[in-house]
């Protein structure tokens, strides 16, 4: 019996672990993924765009600027035709680079050296299966390929629509001395702003020219995943939070079942430091190998799919790094169950040795509370006299049982006897509750992130790309309530010029095709107004009133007044909403599509063909998150892992206060079948038990998921979005689903091994 | 000719006048805070160590013997002059319409109608004067470019700060109204309050009324184009004076500029600047007049051009012994030892070019005969081997054993280069200036020793601006050095030997 119980408790430790390791895992991997392969890389500071130049020209001006250490530069081309091992693109790009630092790590074979040689990103290599020494025929020439390489100033194929190699300069000799892209790494990448600043001076004759410092490389990898990553890593913070309180709970619970025994060692004269150093180090000798087991679960776990999304981002796991942290969880695992031990251990040692042996918590002698003093109608237990309240648990144990309201009630009373252990146990139950309510409740945030525009606020379901004069026809098609003529510009703020952002036009009239929530001031009605998201006025300083100066592709400098600031959650808040004229009238061009709101009812795929038949090609109106398999095939793998776990806790912790209860109230139960109740009544005490701890714990943990946990994933996720996770009735009615049949399966299992133990045993043991 | 005494400062009571202002400045927060840094670069100097664009103090740069002329010598110590020397100190009315900031972006050759660091050009020269000042120079040659725009209200501020006193350093209406204001969308322009590196309020601190101690060393000025012409390139004339004293300006660049720019003819198109283009083409497309959106502004009829006469008159006024008339070539014997000849060489048909005319030629050689056992040293703008007509002068001193340097300025570098010659030779030394980083003045000291060896020594001065860039001197410097189209770059600054130097000269005859 003690074996088992102590494999018990190690089970809850190493299920606490595995949350604690598969939630560690991921936001470890996640986390830091950019910053580990920009590192190995060796990302440029500065990456600068522009239309092709020549490199004497562009090497002067850039070699002018304050703060630069080195530069190189590279001519990109696109739309060139690929092809090798199982694939091929017609929209290939081609990077042509010179000797030096690259900006590209190589994550298998070698780097460039020489001419016939290439170096093809690592997605590409996935998806078409290359390897170093296979050969890809790039427009039409055959060259070897040397290397493999991780690239993280863009996400990888086929998350990237174009395909991306590498080849040196001088096999294509034809392109002359022309450079479209720069490179540029800096003394000190803390005053990026500072060169950034020279630089727009001397940029003049260099068209479409872009700045992007390393930082907006982040930010826009970052969109890439949406807020996926995000979601991920808060709900990992929080995983580990929740794991913690399930190990405290389930230690001090551990602590209180072993009270008699501590009044034993108290009363052959064991000091109070040496029982707690005692308990102490049992609690951290039971939990150092489950929670080793535990942590090493969770991070094989989560480790595949955590670098598959990595490797779709171009960005690179923790690898040996993430021992470190697991061996700091480890110890705060094995630490936190200690003090666990060791806190509830101390308070016991300062009781009377009586009320110790006699389990700490039925000393007689104080006056119950009020809501725990017996009802005289009520029935006492058959034995143990100093029980003889009757709790409120009970009581709605009793008016919920029916008939067998009376063998329940009788349940609900064994299990809130012991009022500590009860607690803990609820507590235990409450945080696996509330994550399971917080799993439900973010999936279905995740599947409308997905599906719904409207959760960045667009009321259009389609977009077409077809040109502005279309949008009247756009009109006249069945089931087409309006249309709109939508511009995307990106574009970097001027005064911060390493800021990405997003300047979205729609045509007067239109605004609210696209209309987040307004946190702060008033909706654009001027044409040089916009509203921002959160995400840009955090970052920017930026509030009604203020003015948001725009740096456009090309070199001009548009200026808008904030008139209201929105819960935007496209492009991570980092936003703006704007006239579409202003764009026309700044020479902004950008992305431009008609957007398309249905009529109610509306058949989309009939509405599809009509736009099919004026020569679009029509897609769904992107919402929040990427519908890319990978990523959210990752997600789905954290949450199924982190459901099950909660299951097993659940499950776990379930069977451990019943077995307890049955241990502990053996000669009743021996008792009750001796005057003739079968395995169902015996189920049905206890199921009461059951329900004793766990319609506490539902409703503690829904309220937690409501205040703390929903709240808090989505603060850290998006902050700047508003993000609701507050869980529907059926969210509800699928947790108290899940957990009544996880209380179920836990009754039967202890009811038959209850059934299966010798009735005198139990007599035997009340004589 | 001897120099006649300075008006207003070398009497008892002038000088109380002086100091009573100077207190009531103080107390009202007019003159400028001016931490006391940089300086003399034999005692330190002011660097960018590793490179990240960040001033710092650094190491002295102790004297390189230089022996291109004559070896080293023995016991050269006998001080026989010690002059300093500021040259193209550009004193801008940053908010004058008459000028084209916006062709700056457009790179060689315009890259100086801009500067991030223009509108505190009076606050960096009265920081240079009060560096000057403690190197205790016997006198100081101001090297031309002294003006920017050749305006009379710039005038009026060059001779308030070389002379001391309170310097206005505002134009047009109160505060700042130019192409730095960040209202202006047109990020080629830094604009202090938004642009990195911030300086919120620095362009209307730079309209303040401040102080300057003058220098306490007579001076004596040559003039360069700037002082002259329009922009350095175009002879002033009733337009330009329509345009100076207007109320409108040109401050944002128009796309159609593009166009016209692309049109131009060019040697070598590869280039979208101007470099390749001929500079007549240039010039007809500025008396063209060119595109560009205008803005009202406040008029000033202050910003009137100066004439070369009046700008003759209220130097001689200010103490430089300039003939009557409208050139200022003159001599300064600075006590018995040393003769200083100064030469005007500015085109006044206009265009950047130094230009010398057999007249002053002939004055030259009058200067010469008449110095008598004096060492020479000859003073112009632009350097007499890049000037029109400098061939003839410059074979008069390359017959003169008595001429030990010319000094010069205009080409904003630090450069030194020996002039071999049958006579043993002089030094050219052209200093650097205040305009464009490093920002700098220069001592030359004249030595001997009792066995005739002879030596120029001289070495650079940083003005007296802070580091940390928070006072308007010290913000100068640092965008100057920051300037992607200035001195940094172009490599001002030129090589050690080239700014703090021992000249070894020819020994003098008995």
């Amino acid at each position: 019996m003690r074996r088992g119980r102590t494999l018990l408790a190690a089970a809850i430790v190493f299920a606490a672990a595995l949350v604690a390791g598969t939630a560690l895992t991921a936001a470890v991997s996640l986390s830091g993924g950019f910053e580990r392969a920009a590192d190995r890389a060796d990302l440029p500071d500065l990456i600068v765009r522009f239309d092709a130049t020549a490199r004497g020209d562009v090497e002067r001006r850039l070699a002018a600027l304050p703060n630069v250490e080195t530069t190189r530069y590279r001519t990109e081309f696109n739309g060139v035709w690929l092809q090798g091992g199982g694939g091929r693109a017609t929209n290939g790009a081609v990077h042509a680079v010179e000797p030096g630092r690259r900006g590209y790590a190589i994550a298998r074979g070698r780097d460039l050296r020489g001419s016939g040689e290439t170096v093809v990103e690592a997605g590409v290599a996935r998806e078409w299966g290359l390897e170093p020494g296979d050969t890809l025929s790039i427009a039409g020439g055959r060259l070897r390929i040397v290397g493999v390489s991780i690239s993280p100033d863009n996400v990888a194929y086929p998350l990237a629509k174009a395909p991306r190699v590498y080849v040196d300069r001088r096999d294509l000799g034809r392109i002359g001395d022309d450079v479209n892209l720069a490179l540029a790494w800096l003394r000190d990448p803390a005053r990026a702003d500072v060169t950034l600043a020279q630089a727009r001076a001397v940029s003049f004759g260099l068209d479409d020219l872009r700045f992007i410092t390393r930082d907006g490389v982040r930010v826009l990898i970052g969109q890439a995943a949406g807020i996926v990553i995000a979601l991920l890593v808060a709900f990992s913070l929080v995983a580990v939070t929740t794991a913690g309180i399930m190990l405290g709970a389930s230690a001090r619970s551990e602590v209180a079942r072993r009270l008699p025994s501590i009044g034993v060692q108290r009363a052959v004269g064991f000091s109070r430091a040496s029982v707690v150093r005692e308990q102490a180090a049992r609690g951290a000798l039971l939990a150092a190998p489950a929670a080793a087991v535990g942590l090493a679960a969770g991070a094989l776990a989560m480790r595949g799919a955590a670098e598959r999304l990595l490797a779709a981002l171009n960005e690179i796991g923790p690898g040996a790094g993430l021992l470190w942290w697991l061996a700091g969880a480890w110890l705060a695992i094995v630490a936190l169950v200690a003090a666990a031990s060791a806190w509830p251990a101390w308070s016991a040692t300062r009781e009377p040795i009586a009320a110790l042996l006699r389990g700490g918590e039925l000393a007689v002698g104080k006056r119950p509370r009020r809501w725990l003093r017996p009802r005289p109608t009520s029935p006492s237990p058959p034995h143990n006299a100093g029980n003889r309240r009757l709790s409120t648990v009970s009581r709605i144990v009793s008016a919920l049982g029916g008939g067998g309201g009376g063998l329940g009630a009788l349940g609900a009373r064994l299990a809130s006897a012991r009022r500590v252990r009860w607690a803990a146990t609820v507590a235990v139950l409450g945080a696996a509750s509330a994550t399971l309510v917080l799993l439900l409740a973010l999936a279905s945030l995740l599947v409308s992130l997905r599906d719904d525009p409207g959760t960045v606020g667009k009321t259009y379901a389609l977009t077409a790309n077809l040109p502005p004069s279309a949008v009247a026809e756009v009109e006249r098609i069945p089931g087409v309530a309006k249309a709109a003529e939508r511009t995307a510009v990106e574009a970097s703020a001027a005064f911060s010029l390493g800021q990405p952002l997003r300047l979205v036009g729609f045509a007067r009239g239109a605004e609210d095709f696209e209309a987040p929530p307004l946190a702060e001031g008033r909706r654009r009605r001027a044409a040089d107004e916009a509203e921002v998201g959160v995400g840009l006025a955090d970052a920017l300083g930026l509030r009604p009133g203020s003015r948001l100066a725009v740096a456009l592709p090309g070199g001009r400098e548009g200026r808008f007044r904030v008139a209201g600031v929105v819960r935007a959650l496209e492009n991570d808040g980092r936003i703006a909403y704007v006239r579409e004229d202003r764009l026309d009238a700044l020479g902004a061009s950008g992305n431009t599509v008609v957007a398309v709101r249905l009529e109610r009812g509306a058949d989309r795929a009939a509405v599809g063909r009509g736009l099919g038949a004026l020569g679009a090609r029509p897609s769904e109106a992107a919402a929040a998150t990427t519908r890319n398999r990978g990523f959210l095939g990752v997600l789905a793998t954290v949450l199924r892992i982190v459901a099950v776990t909660v299951a097993l806790v659940c499950l776990v912790v379930l069977a451990q206060a019943l077995v307890l209860t049955a241990r502990e109230r053996r000669p009743t139960l021996a008792l009750l079948r001796t005057v003739g109740a079968g395995r169902a009544s015996i189920a049905r005490v206890l199921a009461g038990a059951c329900a004793a701890v766990l319609v506490p714990a539902a409703l503690l943990g829904v309220a937690v998921e409501v205040l703390v946990l929903g709240p808090a994933v989505a603060s850290l996720a998006a902050g700047y979005a508003g993000l609701s996770l507050a869980p529907t009735a059926g969210h509800l009615a699928l947790a108290a689903g899940a957990l009544a049949a996880l209380g179920a399966a836990a009754v039967a299992v202890v009811a038959r091994r209850v059934e299966r133990e010798a009735v005198v045993a139990g007599l035997r043991e009340e004589a | 000719m001897k120099r006649r005494a300075r008006r207003g400062a070398a009497t008892p009571r002038g000088a109380a006048t002086l100091t009573l202002l100077a207190t009531l400045a103080a107390a009202c927060g007019i003159e400028e805070r001016a931490p006391q840094v940089p300086g003399s670069t034999l005692r330190a100097t002011v660097v960018d160590p590793d490179g990240d664009g960040t001033l710092e103090r650094g190491p002295a740069e102790r004297l390189v013997d230089r022996t291109d002329l004559a070896p080293r010598g023995r016991g050269a110590t006998r001080e026989v002059a010690r002059l300093g020397q500021l040259t193209d100190s550009h004193v801008r009315d940053e908010e004058s319409p008459a000028r084209v900031p916006f062709l700056d972006r457009l790179g060689p050759p315009v890259t100086s109608t801009f500067r991030p660091q223009e509108a505190v050009s009076p606050q960096v020269l009265t920081a240079a004067v009060r560096s000057l000042n403690a190197e205790r120079p016997q006198a100081v040659l101001v090297t031309g470019d002294l003006l920017d725009n050749a305006q009379r209200n710039e005038l009026d501020q060059l001779l308030a700060v070389l002379a001391g006193g309170p310097v206005d350093p505002n134009s047009g209406g109160g505060g700042y109204r130019g192409v730095q204001a960040a209202s202006n969308p047109d990020g080629s322009f830094y604009r202090p309050s938004v642009d990195a590196p911030r300086h919120r309020g620095v362009l209307n601190r730079a309209q303040e009324q401040f102080f300057s101690p003058g220098l306490r060393a007579p001076w004596y000025a040559a003039l360069g184009n700037h002082d002259l012409l329009v922009q350095g390139e175009l002879a002033p004339s009733p337009r330009t004076d329509a345009i100076a004293t207007g109320d409108e300006a040109l401050f944002t660049f128009a796309p159609e500029l593009r166009g016209t720019l692309d049109d131009l003819p060019r040697s070598d198109e590869a280039t979208p600047d101007l470099r390749d283009v001929p500079p007549e083409e240039i010039e007809r497309l500025l008396e063209r007049g060119v595109p560009g959106r205008e803005t009202r502004v406040a008029p000033d009829a202050a910003r009137r051009s100066v004439s070369a006469r009046e700008l003759v008159r209220r130097l001689r006024a200010a103490g430089t012994p300039a003939p009557p008339g409208d050139r200022l070539d003159y001599v300064a014997d600075l006590g018995p030892r040393l003769r200083v000849v100064v030469l005007d060489t500015v085109n006044r048909e206009g265009g950047a070019e130094g230009v010398l005319l057999p007249a002053q030629v002939r004055f030259l050689a009058r200067a010469l005969r008449r110095a008598g056992t004096q060492s020479v040293v000859v003073v112009d703008h632009h350097g007499l081997d890049r000037t029109r007509g400098g061939d003839a002068a410059l074979r008069l001193l390359d017959a003169d054993r008595r001429v030990v340097a010319e000094l010069s300025g205009d080409t904003h570098r630090h450069a030194i280069r020996p002039r071999r010659t049958r006579a043993g030779g002089f030094w050219q030394i052209t200093t650097a200036s205040l305009a464009d980083w490093p920002q700098q003045g220069r001592m030359v000291r004249l030595v001997e020793g009792p066995d005739g060896s002879r030596a120029l020594e001289t070495w650079t001065v940083d003005h007296a601006g802070g580091l940390d860039g928070q006072d308007l001197a010290g913000f100068g410097r640092r965008m100057a050095f920051l300037d992607a189209q200035g001195g940094r770059p172009q490599r001002f600054a030129g090589a050690r030997r080239d700014r703090n130097a021992r000249l070894w000269l020819p020994p003098r005859r008995p």
